[in-house]
């Protein structure tokens, strides 16, 4: 009873796309050229590494004061966008709002999601000028396209039982949705909200660059005076020991919301 | 079930799902203060009926008629809100006689002084503030219970009630269901699977036939006074 299965029956969708993957991926290998001259890469690594160390520690007063504006520029923005976010995935649920809100909704959606953050960063030093608040306004943005897609997807996959047992009761929709969806659909928000604020925090370090205030100008000016990579490096070692710390702090509050809905957690 | 003004009337009525007739030619006259146990195996049709009666799925023939009333049903699935705390899933029962603004973020005091005393009366005192997720099914079964009740309905629909209770919490919780509905004149349709259950508390039994459609018998049920 040795059946020989046909060979082609070990492709499933999941090992016909990685095969193509990697394929696509070797593909692309005769594109990627170098310079085509002779450098000395590892020599040149370790040159430039070394330049990095030891941290310049005596910019950690001004240092702090960029983070403190970075950290204002994520939470400002982050605020807005859980704000606007909220409405707009209403109109972005299948199970809530009807196809002519729907689908427009989402079309708006994939737009904003569309350009990257430096570019709205461009946009909004261009209206607004070279500061903070356009470091807000391209944040908000940016980050609205993405929190009321995962919102919208929170409220298609919560649990809508309850909603409907509040219907039945007699409750409005509005009543329904308030005390039956959004409490089953709460956690995963707020899931979602604390990696929004972990995210904006590293964006609002770049976006300096561009004039939208934060941390990333005092990296742009070390950057391009030859001789602060020491304090370049400084600041980059402060970014990693807040967005570790936020991190941790995020992992710590998700675990516990997911422990707290799977009913094994009573704090 | 011979009352002069019936809460609720059933007529020649059926219900078909997937070609199947589940029962037919059914009729029934609730009146108030009356207890109907719904009894029968599994697959009889017993939460289609509540469900039929609740206004959930429509009879594919007959009629049910009543007066303007409400009707709440305790679902067997229990159908609760796990994020939140046991207090709002309560105070779920109340909002029909609420706006919308007025329970966004607090409900009245009134309310939620009598869902406390709800979930006291249920044994789930302390635990107010634990949300739903956190219960055991036996705690989340009295807490849809509660929230039932707080709807005030003059038509309970209970769809296997005691089911993840014991015997004694069960006993306690048929004892308030019929109480509370006899002291607002209002009925209780409960299916039910214990039959020492179904003598102590109901007043007329519906058994439903899984064979035969035709073939359900409602019956007064005898009490035994020791009991």
């Amino acid at each position: 009873m040795n059946q020989r299965v046909p060979w082609h029956s070990r492709f499933d969708l999941l090992g016909v796309t990685f095969l193509l993957f990697i394929a696509a991926a070797l593909g692309s290998l005769p594109g990627i050229e170098g310079s085509g001259r002779h450098l000395d890469h590892w020599g040149n690594l370790v040159r430039f590494a070394s330049q990095f160390f030891p941290p310049d520690w005596s910019i950690l007063d001004r240092t702090f004061v960029g983070l403190l504006e970075t950290m204002q520029i994520a939470l400002v923005s982050t605020f807005w966008a859980i704000f606007i976010s909220i409405f707009l995935s209403l109109g972005a649920s299948r199970n809530i709002s009807p196809a002519w809100i729907l689908w427009p909704t989402r079309m708006v959606l994939n737009v904003i999601r569309t350009i990257p953050s430096l570019l709205w960063a461009l946009l909004a030093v261009v209206i607004v000028g070279s500061n903070s608040l356009a470091g807000v306004i391209a944040l908000t943005l940016y980050s609205v396209g993405y929190l009321a897609k995962f919102f919208s997807e929170a409220f298609e996959s919560a649990d809508l039982q309850a909603q409907q047992a509040l219907r039945s009761l007699g409750a409005s929709p509005l009543q329904a949705f308030r005390h039956g969806l959004w409490p089953n659909a709460r956690p995963v928000i707020w899931s979602h909200c604390l990696w929004m604020l972990e995210y904006n925090f590293r964006s609002a370090s770049i976006i300096g660059y561009v004039g939208a205030g934060g941390i990333g100008l005092h990296l742009k000016l070390y950057a391009e005076s030859a001789d602060s990579w020491n304090k370049f490096s400084l600041v980059l070692l402060c970014i990693l020991v807040i967005v570790t710390t936020l991190d941790f702090i995020g992992e710590k509050i998700r675990q516990s919301l997911r422990a707290k809905l799977e009913g094994k957690s009573k704090k | 079930m011979n009352a002069p003004t019936p809460l609720l009337e059933v007529t020649d009525a059926g219900l078909k799902i997937e070609n199947r007739w589940l029962w037919r030619q059914l009729d029934l006259r609730l009146s108030p203060g009356c207890f109907l146990a719904v009894t029968g195996p599994s697959g009889a049709g017993k939460t289609s009926l509540l469900r039929c009666l609740a206004g959930q799925i429509p009879l594919s023939e007959g009629t049910i008629t009543g007066k303007e009333t409400s009707i709440a049903m305790i679902h067997q699935d229990l159908q609760l809100a796990d994020g939140a705390t046991s207090l709002m899933n309560a105070l779920g029962g109340c909002l029909r006689r609420h706006s919308f603004w007025s329970t966004f973020l607090s409900f009245p005091t009134k309310e939620r002084t009598e869902a406390r005393r709800l979930l006291e009366q249920f044994g789930l005192s302390g635990k107010e503030n634990q949300w739903a997720s956190t219960l055991s099914r036996g705690e989340r079964q009295r807490l849809a219970i509660c929230r039932t009740l707080l709807a005030r309905p003059h038509i309970l629909l209970a769809d296997e009630p005691v089911a993840s209770l014991d015997s004694t919490w069960g006993d306690r919780v048929l004892g308030h269901l019929k109480e509370t509905s006899q002291d607002r004149n209002g009925c209780i349709i409960c299916s039910l699977h214990d039959e020492s259950q179904v003598t102590r508390f109901a007043d007329f039994r519906l058994h439903l036939d899984e064979s035969t459609p035709e073939g359900w018998k409602l019956q007064s049920v005898r009490k035994d006074k020791t009991s």
